[in-house]
Order: C-alpha cells, then structure tokens, then sequence
C-alpha cells in the first residue's frame, strides 16, 4: 500500500490538508486549501486550481469525511477533507453544497408526482379502458375473432372433456330452436352452437360467433322456453362480441394495476384484488346488458323471459348473502330473475310454443342416454 | 463496524493511515435500516413508483461506504435515471408483448404449444437486459475519482448465456459452474477501470470441486429443511470463486468466505418472516374478534354465515394489515440480504497488488439506463 505522500511540499504553512483526485486519473495528490473568496487548491505550494463556491457540491462519501465536486472541474474531480474546522469553514461558505442531493423536497415530488400519476392510471382503467374497448372491438378483424374462438374451443373441449352430441332427433329440434332465436335475434347463420355431453349445468359463447350448451343445463330444463332464454343471453353476447370486449378490457386493466405497483414483494395479492374488482365489475355490466338482450328476443318471439330467470334460481339457489357480491362477474340471480318477470308484467306470452312437445323430449335426449338412440 | 470509519485526523498529519484491511465497510446499520424503512412507507405512499429512489438510495449508501484501500467508492446514479430508463423499456416493451400475443394465437391455431419457442425470445431478452443493467450500474460507480465501464455486446451475451442456460437444462444443473465461469469470463473480459483492463480467472473445474456435493445433495435439500442450509452454503462458494476470480491488470481479488458463513443471515430471514407471519395471524384474529363483537354475533355465527367476507370494515383491517406485514418482510430481507451480505461478503475480501491501480488513466463514456428499465419490466434484476 503506496501512497505518493512524499510529494507534499514541506516549505508550504501548515494549511489544512486535503486529497484531490482530479478526475483525469486515479492518482491521490496531496494538496492544501485555502479560503479566499473563492476554495483555492494548492499543490506543492503552488495554486493549482480555484473551485468557486457557488459551483462546489457535496458528494457521496463514507461518514467522516466532506467529498466535493465542482460544476467548473471534471465531472469526476473530487475533493477529501478530512478537517473538522475545514468541513465547517466550507459548509458555511458553499451556498448550495446540497443542491444536487436528493433531498426532501425532491421526496415530496416524487410523492405528488406518483400520486397524479395513480390517480390518472385509475382513471384510465375506469374511464379509458371500457371506451377503448368498446371502440377497439369493432376494428377487430372476424377472421382474428374466429382464430381465437378456435384456440379457447380446443382449451374448452380438454378442460370439461364433453363430446359433441349428435342425436339425430335432437339434433334437428336443437338446430329450430337456435335458428328462430337467431331470426329473431337478426344474427346471420355464420353463428355456430351445439350441445357438449358435460354434466355442469352451464352455457357459454365462444368469440368468433360459437354458442355451447352443456347438457347438465338440459337436464335441469323444464320447458323449451328457459332453453331459449339462455340461449338468447349466449347470442346477446356474442351480438355485442363480449369476448372481445372483455378480452381488451381485462387485457388493458392487468397491465395498467400491474404498473401501478411494480415489482414491490407482496403486491401479487393487492393487484389481483384490484384487478378482480374492476374487471368483474364490467363482467356484470356485460351480463346485464345480454339479459337486456335475451329479454327482447323472447318478447320479439312473443315468448317470456321469466323461465330463464327460473332455470337459473334452479341451478344456484339464492345467491345474496353468499361469498362477496363485489367481485362476482355475474348478477346476482334473484335480481336477474325479478327483473325478467317485472319485464314481463307488461307482455302477455302470446306468440306459439318455440317447440312442441315431442321436439322438446328429443332436444332433452340429445345426448343419448338409451331411450334417444335408434 | 464504525471503527473502521476515518477519525478526522489533525492539519499536521497530510497522509492519513491506511485501515489494516484492504477492503472494509463503514456505514451505520441503524442508519441502513432508516433509509430502508422510510423508503418502504415511501413506495407504498407512492404505490411503488418509490422504488427507482430507494433502489438508488441503497446503492448510494452501500458503494459509499465501501472503502478500498482507504478510499471509499461512489454511486452517481439517480433515480430519475432509472425512471426514465423504465419508462423508455415500457415503450419498447409494450408492443413486443402484444406482438407476442397476436403471434401466440396464430402459432397455437397452426399447433399446440407452438407458441413455446417465443417463451424463449423473452429469456434472450432478459440475459439482454442484465447485461445492459449491469453496465449502467458499472458507469454509476466511481473509485478515486475514475468511473468503472463496460464495452461488449448485450445480445452477443444473452445468446450465450441462453446456449449455456440450456446445456445446463439438458445436464440437470451439471453445466452451472462452467456456464459461470464462461459468462464471467465475457463481463470481466469487456469490463474496465480506467484504461485497466478487467479478466476473469475463475474455472468451471474448480467451482464444480467445491460445491460438487450440493449439487448431489440439491434433490434432497429442496424439499426438507435442509433447503436453506444447502442455499446459503451455495451462495458462500459462488460469492468466494467468483470474487477470487476477478483481476483488474495485475490487481488481484480473493476471498476467504468460509461455506458456513451465510447461513445465519438466510435462517435470520426465515426466522423474523414466521415471526411477522404471527403476529399477522394474531392480528387478523383479533380484527375478525373486534368486527364480530361489534356486530354482536358470534364468532361461529360469523363464520357460518359467511358474513365475514361481507364485511367492509373487516376487509379494510385486514387489507392495512396485509400491507404493513408485505413492507416489513421487505424490510427484513433488504437489511439482511442486501446490507449484511454485502458486509460480510467484503470483509472476506483481500485485495493483492492494489499498487497496480495507483496511476490509471480516465476513460469510458455512461451508459443509459434503458437495461435497468427492462430488467424492471421483465423482473430479472439482480441488486
């Protein structure tokens, strides 16, 4: 361990003594300072360089020792002083030694700064993200829309392992069931559905214009009309293409709250909170809004909305005080069932049953356990 | 470890005295843990953006406090840096992921699980991004009043790292300390101080003779409580090859970091997290006992009915302790795995010849930010 200490000149005062690094190399020099109206630095008595106060900064420096930088030097030249006297002559006379360090002025920008910045992403994902979605949505190509519907069918077909059923008789009442609701609904016949052997009482629809029914749903069916309410709420959504809709939508709102908190350990849970609620939110928006739809069709068709409604109660039972009613992506069922007997009230079902009796056995043995068979 | 820091020395004594030992650390552990704690309440005020600042407010503390050879190192980032660099990644990175996307559904619709090779662009991109963030941390740093530099290729890196990352896959973890030593090998070879050119010496083989036997023991480890024993052991022989390794001209590194010397600090940070963990769990007891007191049912009521999912007081309590509980482990694992690890990593180290970097010549330009920005958003970064 060499330091080039030798060099200090010895017919110099004893000034206070300091160490430059001038920012062009390593080399540690021995130097003396003297205040005038400027920081003059000596080196072997000879003045070397004159660092005015105005530009003089404090930088990083472990604790003991005053390091500075000087705007007029090498962005790199430092300056250690070690001399308690010289730390406090020098702090007193630099004005704005402090001046390029974080300080807590600098903090309290930073705070309101996140903070509008918070405020604007939530506002984004309230306001921005369901109007780009809705925009969005009709610029996106059918073909794209079908492609996708093809990847989440495959996806669908594994996960509930359901066949297609393909009775005949079945078969025929399923396709005039669906064909008058399409009529009615004013959807072309690029629409695609079938009924998959699964026993989960449910139905959805596919983007791409897909509409699946299970037939756990068919079993719990009493009559062709809560068949066709369903069926009508499926088409509504893809009438209003709710796939796609949700898909930018949820799309839009993971990484907006994902920006939000970054990367700060244990904010898994407080994004996915965030995030499920705003998205079910417009789930159930979407839900509402195909109720809307499944209405209209029946009434069109002169049929009743309320047997849908009643199918539904069937298959969940009384929802309201179950689980936590904010993050569930659909209405609750007993509104949903209130709503469409209140929407009723004013239409007397008067148009023809949408099957006849027969046809509605052969839709109910559909998928063929024995008696449907030939 | 204050008694390593300088006593000012009188106007009579121009040279001060050299510590006994090449490499010390003279920052205040108290002061560490402040700087942590206010900047964990900052970054949940802030909803995380503080992070660009607390990350650069360690740094700064610990590189100023490392002292080598009697002159302490510098940190001249600034967070503001980082924030740019994030946000510029975010621009970039924005529309490659919904590229990805759109691509994922085209190669699914042609095949299933075509769309895995992409998985494998985003880790060559990660490789990129630490490549690029190291180089800016290395420009950031400053020693006598010379700034550290890298030249290289990031993408040249990232494919190499990525060839080796899959020998190491196909060799279940065999290839690890060659795939070290040859990416080491690239960084320390492109890394400079000053016109000092830096190189790595450091072999596979004799990483692979000291930690051989984790690496049958891994298996085992990983599924008792062993794990962290093996993990920190791990750790101390990577830490103690790597830095033995490092050459900056004829300047030499090595370290005597024992295999035991770890341990404590990762059982320390398993022991304060079970020990937040309950009194989590305490608290969310006495917040669900407080609620349903105040509703006048009881407990089992409470629970029964479901009601407890119900209640917005309730999810609000648990929400604000969730919170605290996330900073505290936050706090907890950057005093003892940043700040002690890095001290008692250093003081294994011992620096030969350092009279070798007494005269070196500026040189080497900064460089942006943009690495620490993707390291950020794609959650490779390493300190």
């Amino acid at each position: 361990m060499e330091f080039d200490s030798g060099e200090t000149s010895s017919a110099a005062p004893p000034l206070p003594g300091a160490v430059l690094f001038d920012g062009r190399s390593n080399r540690r020099r021995n130097v003396t300072l003297r205040l005038s109206d400027a920081l003059e630095i000596r080196q072997d008595g000879e003045p070397a360089l004159r660092w005015g106060f105005h530009d003089i900064r404090r930088a990083d420096s472990p604790s003991g020792l005053l390091r500075l930088s000087c705007l007029t030097a090498p962005a790199l030249a430092r300056l250690e002083v070690r001399d308690p006297a010289m730390i406090a002559a020098l702090v007193a006379r630099c004005d704005r030694l402090e001046q390029d360090l974080p300080n807590r002025k600098g903090v309290a920008a930073i705070v309101g700064w996140s903070l509008a910045a918070a405020v604007s992403i939530v506002l984004v994902v309230l306001f921005g993200v369901p109007l780009a979605a809705e925009r969005l949505t009709p610029l996106v190509p059918d073909s794209f829309e079908r492609r996708l519907g093809d990847v989440a069918e495959a996806q669908v077909k594994v996960i509930f392992a359901g066949k297609p059923c393909s009775n005949a008789a079945g078969q025929a009442a399923f396709a005039k069931l669906v064909g008058k609701l399409r009529d009615s609904a004013g959807l072309d016949n690029s629409v695609l559905s079938g009924v998959l052997a699964t026993p989960v009482p449910n139905a959805f629809a596919l983007p791409g214009g897909k509409v699946y029914l299970f037939d756990g749903l068919l079993e719990k069916a009493e009559n062709p009309d809560e068949i066709a309410g369903v069926l009508a709420h499926e088409l509504g959504h893809l009438r209003h293409r709710d796939s796609m809709r949700e898909l930018i939508h949820n799309g839009g709102t993971s990484f907006l709250i994902g920006l939000l908190f970054g990367d700060v350990t244990g904010s898994g849970a407080l994004i996915f909170a965030s995030r499920s609620l705003v998205t079910s939110s417009y789930s159930r928006d979407a839900e509402t809004n195909a109720d809307t739809f499944a209405i209209e069709t029946m009434h069109k068709l002169g049929r009743p909305a309320k047997p849908m409604g009643e199918l539904m109660f069937r298959v969940t039972g009384k929802e309201g005080g179950k689980g936590l009613s904010l993050v569930s992506s659909h209405p609750l069922t007993e509104d949903r069932l209130a709503r469409m007997d209140k929407a009723d009230a004013g239409n007397r079902p008067s148009g023809p049953p949408l099957l006849s009796s027969a046809e509605w056995q052969a839709l109910k043995g559909i998928c063929g356990s024995g008696k449907g068979k030939v | 470890m204050n008694d390593m820091s300088w006593t000012p020395l009188g106007p009579s004594q121009p040279a001060p005295q050299p510590p006994p030992m090449p490499v010390a650390f003279s920052g205040d552990r108290k002061a560490f843990f402040r700087l942590v704690a206010r900047g964990a309440g900052l970054e949940l005020v802030t909803v995380g953006f503080y992070r660009f600042w607390l990350t650069t407010d360690i740094r700064r503390h610990l590189w100023s406090n490392t002292v080598i050879d009697g002159d302490g190192a510098e940190y001249t980032g600034r967070g503001k840096e980082l924030l740019i660099g994030f946000l510029v990644a975010l621009a970039i990175l924005v529309p490659i992921y919904l590229g990805y996307t759109l691509l994922g559904v085209e190669a699914e619709h042609l095949q299933a699980f075509a769309s895995l090779p992409m998985v494998a662009f985003f880790y060559l991109f990660g490789q990129f991004a630490i490549y690029r963030a190291r180089r800016y941390r290395l420009t950031r740093t400053v020693w006598r009043g010379l700034r550290f530099w890298m030249s290289g290729s990031g993408w040249v890196y990232a494919l190499k790292a990525s060839l080796w990352g899959l020998l190491v896959v196909i060799t279940l973890g065999f290839a690890l300390p060659w795939r070290e030593a040859a990416l080491e090998r690239y960084k320390m070879r492109h890394t400079y101080y000053g016109d000092l050119q830096g190189s790595f010496e450091g072999r596979g083989w004799d990483f692979f003779k000291r930690g051989w036997w984790l690496w049958l023991l891994m298996p085992f480890a990983l599924v008792t409580v062993f794990g962290p024993f093996a993990y920190a052991a791990f750790k101390a022989v990577e830490w103690r090859w790597w830095l033995s390794g490092i050459r900056f001209g004829e300047v030499r590194l090595e370290s005597t970091l024992s295999r035991g010397a770890l341990i404590g600090l990762y059982w320390k940070v398993i022991g304060w997290i079970l020990l937040l963990f309950i009194v989590f769990a305490a608290y969310v007891m006495l917040c669900i006992f407080l609620v349903a007191s105040m509703d006048g049912t009881s407990i089992a009521t409470f629970f029964k009915t479901e009601a407890f999912a119900k209640s917005i007081p309730l999810i609000v309590l648990l929400g604000i302790g969730y919170l605290a509980y996330a900073l505290a482990i936050n706090v907890v694992m950057r005093v003892y795995l940043m700040r002690d690890l890095w001290v008692r990593v250093l003081s294994s180290i011992i620096v030969h010849n350092i009279e070798a970097a007494a005269d070196v010549t500026a040189r080497g330009e900064l460089a942006n930010a943009l690495g620490e920005g993707f390291a950020d958003g794609l959650d490779v970064g390493g300190f």
